[in-house]
């Protein structure tokens, strides 16, 4: 990679191996146009969803009984870059590249687990289809990812730039999704796994969302698990209190147990502030081992992830994690 | 092969140049400012794989916290929550090193990136070109001291050849006083010189000026030493024990018969010379006594002509009343007082071609040295000197100075080094090089001020003593303070714990901060070291001088006290031959002048023979025994009558 007199970062072989194929592809110097340039943002809506409570008839506010406490030994995250590198005809061609890694904490500190090579790729997502191209799985060595239909309705996604880069970038998402599921998948088959931090929900997994070991930490509510009196008794947590625990729809997904944790007094601040959602196994005393993850999560919350822009609700770990994927991807 | 302990980084804003590079450690790694590493690099230049060794001169540690304000916040504000923080924050040991050599030399390339390694001996070695001359068949290596870093000990090397000469030579040392930089240092490298000067270079000496305190007064004694301090020794070859062949020099005091020295003890008197000089020794360099206003041409013509034409001869004139044989102060006082009234008495204003106006101030001031320098220079006494033309291989005399005036130092120092000069110049000293050290720079070539005949003594030797084989050892406490040319001739340098103010200095700004950091903080026994093969500063220990410390000796054996005549004498002769007794001294002496005592004691020294007491007593004056006759008796010149005392009348 170097960097364009723009200061944008091109990748100079990704865009070799695009010419190889496309020629007269042309090269975007610029950086990713905003979001609503496409007529949409290809995120999800904000929403509120119901959930059926588990820990006794309505939900309210619990304090979070004892002392934080250190536990969690490992963090896992992931990160994602995707940036349209060039066009041909305006089909947007993507390099995507994503990285997950689990960070273990030694004497306070934090090391990649077991010194392994974190998970790093880098595809080139192209709806083939397009650009009459078809039947390609790699060039020079980068694979293709081809972005033509749509996953779900497998419906040959519609030929509008912004449509296209909203599949492809999705797709990146999708790769990043199952690079973290394959780590956290691997520390929980271990048989006597510590508690893993895993930043974001488990319930993608099934071997995930069963381990006692791993605890997903959600750090936005796009979607809110609470409706009403519900919501209100969400929204005025105070610093160290949850929610009583529920259970998430788990249409798509696998079952869980969630609650939601204040990890920061939000005076003055807005409403979500300090505001995480908790996702952990089925099973046992849900309100015990709420209470218990609770106290391990708050212990996470110093050293603060300053500067990161959501340092109220990240842990330091996770931070780490990022930093740490980002100096390698 | 040992693990990397770090890796090489370079961003835009912090490049590698061909002299700089940058890395990074792990947390508990052992690089600290002065550790020597090797950095292997990639890629081959030329079919080889590039090495580069580089001396950390300056470290960096940060986290990732852009304020200090978000630690604070981390904590709530109270310092005493940090330690309960479920983790720390990333952090980094980033150092900054100076290149010390490439391999291969050419091209010249910026470092490059690559794995970084603790140097391991033989990596020093190359490192500081010390390969070049550690050869066997030419190893001129004088160790310095043991360089040490993480697990690594490795001994430093000066090249003989450029401490010595003839390549380059002298040596300065900086230190602020009382840390064992100065002092030690020398008498260390004095030890390591004499044990390791090669021989194929020749003989070597040294001569050291004691100018305070007892520093150098028991070089011949043991000195206390740990097993670290052997340790040392062991490692850098050279033998923990004090120097062998030690003699002392020193004048006596200015009312008494008692050397003026903190080495004066009776036990210790058996290697104590006394340093006293005449007329002729003085009056050659009478200039050091002299200030500019005194010697102007006039004054010059005249002290050219007493040394021409009146000293050590017989020197008559029409105009004086007798023949004079000028050979000690007093003779030419009488000369002078001759010349004088010779002049009032023909009612003359000036005596060949010297007014009379110049002889009397020339009398004043050349008669007021032997008041001035009293106890060194004497009026009509013997003379005893350093053995100039003898001086012995390996052997070490020191010139107790301490307590004179400064007048008399600076004549002693004037002389002993001039006569050294001479001796090499005509090569016919004893030795081949000769070390003179000389304590308090500041002293005798200060920066500013009048230009002394020291001053230019100095600097000529510094300038051009290397050919001689005079080398200068030097020491002071400020070197910006020392005059530039002396301490900048000096090949070698060695920084012991400097002063802050010192350091702010403008010659110190070469040095990075974390170095002039270090040399504040340099612990007891640590010095850093500049040597024309290192091409950059070196920090080294060296162990504790195996010979009794200054302090020691002077409480174990206290100064001596003022004695009598008798017993000075008994003194010196006892030292030469112990079975001389008091008793028999006192018999020797008798009723004997001061001076004829004096000057037979000073032959009997000198000459060194066997039978001590009966030369002594062979070199006082005969006198003349007076043998007491009866009085003769006396008739009475009338009788006596009876017991009357008044005679009474008949």
């Amino acid at each position: 990679m170097i960097w364009s007199k723009r200061g944008i970062s091109v990748s100079i072989d990704a865009l070799r191996a695009i010419q190889s194929l496309l020629p007269d592809a042309e090269i975007v110097q610029s950086d990713a146009p905003a979001d609503d340039s496409y007529g949409g943002a290809y995120g999800e809506a904000p929403c509120i969803a119901a959930a059926e409570c588990v820990e006794g008839r309505t939900l309210r506010a619990h304090r979070v009984v004892g002392e934080p406490e250190v536990r969690f030994a490992g963090f896992l995250d992931g990160i994602q870059r995707a940036r349209i590198e060039c066009h041909r005809n305006g089909v947007p061609i993507v390099e995507g590249r994503v990285a997950a890694a689990i960070r273990v904490r030694v004497n306070r500190r934090f090391t990649t687990w077991g010194h392994r090579i974190p998970i790093v790729s880098r595809r080139l997502y192209m709806p083939l289809v397009f650009l009459q191209c078809e039947g390609r799985t790699e060039i020079d060595g980068f694979d293709i990812v081809d972005t033509s239909y749509d996953d779900r309705t497998k419906a040959l996604v519609s030929r509008h730039p912004g449509a296209l880069r909203a599949v492809a970038f999705e797709r990146v998402g999708r790769d990043r999704d199952e690079a973290e599921r394959n780590l956290a998948e691997l520390w929980c088959s271990a048989g006597d796994a510590e508690p893993l931090f895993i930043d974001g929900g488990i319930s993608g997994s099934g071997r995930v969302a069963s381990a006692s070991c791993a605890v997903g930490v959600i750090k936005s509510h796009q979607t809110l698990f609470a409706d009403g009196d519900a919501l209100e008794v969400v929204m005025s947590l105070r610093r160290g209190e949850r929610s009583s625990v529920f259970a998430p729809p788990s249409t798509r997904r696998h079952s869980v147990i969630s609650w939601y944790l204040r990890l920061r007094d939000p005076r003055g601040h807005d409403a979500m502030f300090g505001l995480v959602r908790i996702e952990a196994s089925v099973g046992g005393d849900v309100a015990s081992r709420a209470n218990e993850i609770s106290r391990w999560v708050l212990a996470e919350a110093a050293p603060l992830s300053l500067p990161d822009s959501r340092w109220d609700r990240m842990a330091y770990g996770i931070r780490d994690c990022e930093q740490f994927l980002r100096a390698i991807a | 092969m040992t693990q990397a302990l770090g890796r090489v980084v370079a961003t835009e804003r912090k490049p590698n140049t061909p002299h700089e590079f940058h890395f990074w450690t792990a947390l508990d790694s052992p690089v600290g400012i002065g550790t020597i590493v090797r950095v292997d690099g990639r890629r081959p230049v030329n079919g080889q794989i590039p090495r580069v060794y580089g001396i950390v001169t300056e470290g960096f540690s940060y986290t990732d916290l852009v304020t200090p304000l978000h630690d604070v916040m981390s904590h709530d504000g109270a310092p005493e929550s940090a330690g309960f923080a479920s983790a720390e924050r990333a952090e980094i040991r980033l150092y900054s090193a100076a290149v010390l050599r490439q391999i291969p030399e050419e091209p010249l390339q910026p470092v490059p990136m690559g794995d970084v390694f603790l140097a391991l001996e033989e990596d020093v070695n190359i490192a500081l070109r010390m390969d070049g001359y550690l050869r066997d068949g030419s190893n001129t290596g004088i160790p310095i001291g043991v360089y040490r870093a993480g697990g690594t000990d490795a001994t430093i090397f000066l090249d003989a050849d450029f401490l010595v000469g003839p390549e380059a030579a002298h040596l300065n040392i900086t230190g602020v006083s009382g840390l064992a930089t100065k002092t030690s240092a020398v008498e260390w490298l004095l030890s390591s010189l004499f044990a390791h000067f090669p021989d194929s270079r020749g003989s070597i000496a040294a001569v050291c000026f004691n100018v305070k305190g007892p520093d150098l007064c028991f070089l011949d004694l043991p000195g206390k030493l740990d097993d670290g301090d052997r340790a040392l020794y062991d490692k850098m070859g050279v033998p923990a024990r004090p120097f062998e062949n030690v003699h002392y020099y020193a004048p006596y005091a200015a009312r008494g018969y008692a050397l003026n020295t903190l080495r004066s003890n009776e036990a210790l008197a058996h290697n104590v010379t006394p340093l006293t000089w005449g007329l002729r020794e003085v009056l050659q360099y009478a200039e050091v006594l002299l200030n500019r206003d005194d010697i102007d041409a006039k004054a010059d013509a005249l002290i050219d002509f007493i040394t021409r034409s009146v000293i050590d001869q017989s020197f008559t004139d029409p105009m004086l009343s007798r023949a004079h044989v000028v050979q000690s102060f007093a003779d030419l006082e009488d000369w002078f007082r001759d010349v004088l009234r010779g002049l009032e008495n023909g009612n003359k204003e000036s005596w060949r071609t010297h007014h009379v106006a110049t002889i009397r101030k020339v009398r004043n001031r050349l008669s007021n040295i032997s008041v001035r320098c009293a106890g060194l220079v004497t009026d009509s006494g013997p003379v005893s000197d350093l053995p100039f033309g003898e001086f012995e291989d390996r052997a070490t005399y020191v010139v107790d100075v301490a307590n004179l005036e400064e007048d008399a130092q600076d004549l002693i120092f004037a002389r002993v080094v001039s006569k050294l000069r001479e001796h090499l110049e005509r090569r016919d000293l004893g030795v081949k090089h000769v070390v003179v050290f000389v304590d308090e720079l500041n002293k005798y070539a200060p920066g500013d001020g009048p230009d002394t005949y020291v001053r230019k003594m100095l600097l000529d030797i510094a300038e051009r003593g290397r050919y001689l084989g005079l080398v200068l050892f030097s020491a002071q406490q400020f070197r910006s303070q020392g005059h530039k040319r002396v301490v900048g001739n000096s090949g070698t340098s060695v920084f012991g714990r400097m002063d802050p103010d010192e350091l702010a200095a403008p010659g110190y700004a070469v040095l990075s901060p974390a170095t002039r950091t270090k040399l504040a903080t340099l612990e007891k026994g640590q010095l850093m070291i500049r040597h024309p093969h290192f091409t950059q500063p070196i920090f080294v220990r060296f162990p504790r001088p195996a010979v009794m410390a200054g302090r020691l000796g002077a409480e174990q054996f206290p100064q001596g006290g003022e004695v009598s005549l008798d017993v000075a004498v008994y003194r010196s002769l006892r030292a030469r031959d112990s079975s001389v007794t008091l008793q028999a001294v006192e018999d020797a002496i008798g009723l004997h002048d001061e001076g004829d005592v004096l000057r037979a004691l000073a032959v009997t020294l000198k000459e060194r023979p066997s039978d001590v007491l009966g030369v002594f007593r062979a070199r006082l004056p005969k006198r003349i025994t007076q043998s007491v006759q009866a009085r003769p008796q006396v008739a009475a010149l009338r009788g006596g009558r009876g017991d009357d005392p008044y005679g009474a009348a008949r």
